[in-house]
């Protein structure tokens, strides 16, 4: 450490400015041109109102106001980012419980088939998303999908809603349907995470006197809290981001009655168009400018208020 | 309090592989046993099977007279120490002491009495607040430590609790380790491969080799009356050298032949022990402090030597003269006064009333 130090302290100024110039300029270079510029352009175009004509005004923060308070904006914009909330809730309660508790089952000593399970969960994940739509849209599919007669089969028939189409469980289902697709990446974290913990720790727990349970419960919980925060803020940004699989499933206008309707499906039809709606690029960008304040006021949340707690342990 | 005890205890793996090939062992109640084991011989299997976090193939194991082959590590009322301390990072000290009793559902106060007992034992009473991570080395392993005391178990296990910390470090807890047992006096087991933590902290030291034991014995007895060659070169430092030989008449006695010009005479009293084995290939065991200087007045069994000095390694309270017999290297451990330079000749004496002979097929100690 010292020595390289000391090769930087013997450079001439400009020598070493190039060494950063070199190191960090490729990446900032691609970062720049990728994130950092689209997102400037995007927030610039949500200041600007589209005239007759086409060309562009310079309108301030009216957009906003527009999409905040006028009535034909106001409702479908609290009612997508509500399906969000609820969305994301959704994730919150069902795929991080069910990925703990796989991936404290993997980790437990003696699962056979450990490798076996490990695969088939994660599968959904590398599927494509459209697939993913696709195939759970015939799953349910009242008039053809196998889930009717599965539940008949089991004598549950009367269990057996449309739930895709009904406004009251369209939005659950597609959240669970994610939750399915996505369970694995949570479990694979939590499991490597799980992995770095010694084993001479689980040892001494069970000196101690705890059942395996418990050990994960006092031992190995607090452990991989971080991890857990982390797998939290990813799946925040992802259901705040999320579209392609409402669209696949539901399409642009997110039916039945915009129930599915989130951020992302209704930045969409605001910047495209969809059926007799026209797109407007300018009203787009301030939805989109939107969706990035609401993650980035998560983020920071998290950032700000959970993560300095939150202390990592090396062992 | 309780005796522990091993009966033809096996380990195996799947792949066959036996870690532990039935051992018996019986432990007293209060005493101090260290199993010494070289490097890398399934070294914690055997303890980890007394502690239950190992099953064992075959035999049987018994603490403070149950039989706890089939009963998991909480309810054997044990306690261990382990290697890299494996404290609870997430908990301070005190939660880590406290952490086994509040499970048992113990009464707060009593958690809190405990605990400052051990921690007093121990002089740890200022770290009780820390985490794990402010504590240095030498602190963890008190904490550790301290995680057994509290329990009062019927019996400690220590796994390589020193192999961590540094030289210094390492002699300084030792210290703390028999002190501590001298005041809870309750029955331990200790693995450890350093033969010198072996012989200074065990009432019986049991030498494992291969997944068998070797020998049992006070570390006195395994220094003096070690009974096969892997012992007798495993405890002392610097080893016990072993000298290829044949015995041989000399007039009413034997001697000891080690080269053409060589020839040592045994001490009479052991005529009648040593005699079965004339004239066949013999190994004699003598250790480096019993190869030393010529004195006044010379002892009664001494049989002199000439050496040529190889390698002389002086270290300060004595001095260690490394030279070939025969083609075998041996070495002579020397007042540092003695005059030896590598290349000249060095008179010593061999303290033949202190020589091993041991049998070079079968490796035993006649």
């Amino acid at each position: 450490m010292a020595e390289e130090q000391s090769v930087i302290a013997t450079m001439k100024r400009g020598q070493a400015a190039g060494l950063l110039v070199l190191f960090l300029g490729p990446a900032i270079a691609v970062y720049t041109l990728f994130s950092i510029w689209p997102l400037i352009a995007t927030i610039r175009l949500s200041s600007y109102a589209s005239q007759q004509d086409g060309t562009l005004l310079f309108a301030g923060l009216s957009n906003f106001v527009t999409v905040l308070t006028d009535p034909g904006w106001r409702g479908p914009f609290l009612n997508a980012l509500g399906n969000n909330v609820v969305f994301f809730l959704i994730h919150m309660a069902v795929q991080n419980p069910i990925g703990i508790a796989l991936a404290a089952l993997l980790s437990l000593p003696q699962p056979a088939l450990r490798a076996t399970y490990r695969t088939l969960i994660f599968l959904p994940t590398m599927l494509s998303v459209v697939i993913v739509g696709f195939a759970w849209n015939l799953i349910l599919s009242p008039l053809w999908g196998v889930a009717s007669g599965l539940l008949k089969a089991v004598g549950l028939g009367m269990l057996f809603h449309p739930w895709l189409g009904l406004e009251s469980t369209a939005l659950p289902t597609l959240a669970l349907i994610s939750v399915w697709q996505f369970v694995g990446i949570t479990m694979m974290l939590i499991y490597a995470a799980l992995l770095n913990i010694p084993e001479e720790l689980v040892d001494a727990a069970r000196v101690d006197g705890l059942s395996h349970f418990r050990i994960f419960l006092h031992v190995k919980l607090p452990l991989i809290l971080p991890t857990i925060g982390l797998v939290s803020i990813l799946t925040f940004v992802a259901n705040f981001n999320a579209f392609d699989l409402i669209y696949s499933v539901k399409g642009a206008l997110a039916g039945p009655n915009f129930a599915t309707d989130i951020l992302g499906t209704l930045f969409y039809r605001t910047f495209f168009g969809n059926q007799l709606q026209l797109g407007s690029p300018t009203m787009g960008a301030t939805v989109a400018t939107l969706m990035f304040l609401v993650i980035l006021v998560g983020v920071m949340a998290y950032l700000f208020l959970i993560q300095r707690r939150m202390q990592r342990y090396s062992f | 309090m309780a005796e522990v005890s091993i009966r033809k205890a096996v380990k195996s793996y799947e792949a066959g592989v036996q870690a532990v090939k039935s051992i018996d062992l019986e432990i007293a109640d209060r005493e101090f046993v260290v199993l010494v084991v070289p490097s890398g011989c399934g070294k914690s299997t055997t303890l980890r099977m007394v502690a239950g976090l190992e099953d064992i193939t075959g035999g049987e194991i018994w603490i403070g007279g149950d039989l706890v082959n089939d009963i998991p590590p909480r309810d054997r009322d044990i306690a261990m120490v382990f290697q890299n301390y494996a404290l609870y990072p997430h908990m301070s000290v005190f939660d880590n002491m406290a952490f086994g009793l509040k499970l048992r559902r113990f009464p707060r106060e009593e958690i809190r009495k405990r605990v400052d007992e051990a921690a007093r034992i121990l002089d740890i009473t200022a770290l009780l607040g820390r985490k794990p991570r402010a504590l240095s080395g030498g602190q963890r392993q008190r904490v550790a430590m301290g995680r057994a005391i509290v329990r009062h178990p019927k019996v400690f296990l220590f796994d390589e609790p020193l192999s961590n910390l540094d030289a210094q470090l390492r002699v300084q807890m030792r210290t703390e380790i028999k002190k501590v047992h001298q005041s809870v006096r309750t029955t331990t087991v200790y693995v450890t491969h350093d033969q010198v933590e072996a012989m200074t902290l065990a009432d019986r030291v049991v030498v494992m080799n291969q997944g068998r034991i070797e020998q049992v014995g006070p570390p006195q007895m395994l220094y003096h009356h070690p009974a096969t060659r892997f012992v007798a070169g495993f405890i002392g430092s610097p080893a016990m050298n072993f000298l290829p030989c044949r015995l041989e008449r000399m007039g009413a006695c034997l001697g000891v032949r080690l080269s053409e010009t060589v020839l040592l005479a045994v001490p009479a009293s052991r005529t009648a022990r040593y005699e079965p084995c004339l004239g066949r290939p013999m190994v004699l065991g003598l250790r480096p402090e019993h190869l030393t200087d010529p004195r006044e007045p010379a002892r009664p069994d001494a049989a002199r030597l000439d050496v040529a000095v190889d390698v002389v390694e002086p270290m300060g309270m004595e001095t260690l003269v490394h030279f070939v017999i025969g083609a075998t290297p041996a070495c002579a451990r020397v007042d540092p006064a003695t005059p030896a330079v590598p290349g000249g000749v060095l008179a010593l004496h061999a303290d033949m009333g202190q020589m091993h002979l041991i049998e070079d097929a079968a490796g035993s100690v006649v």
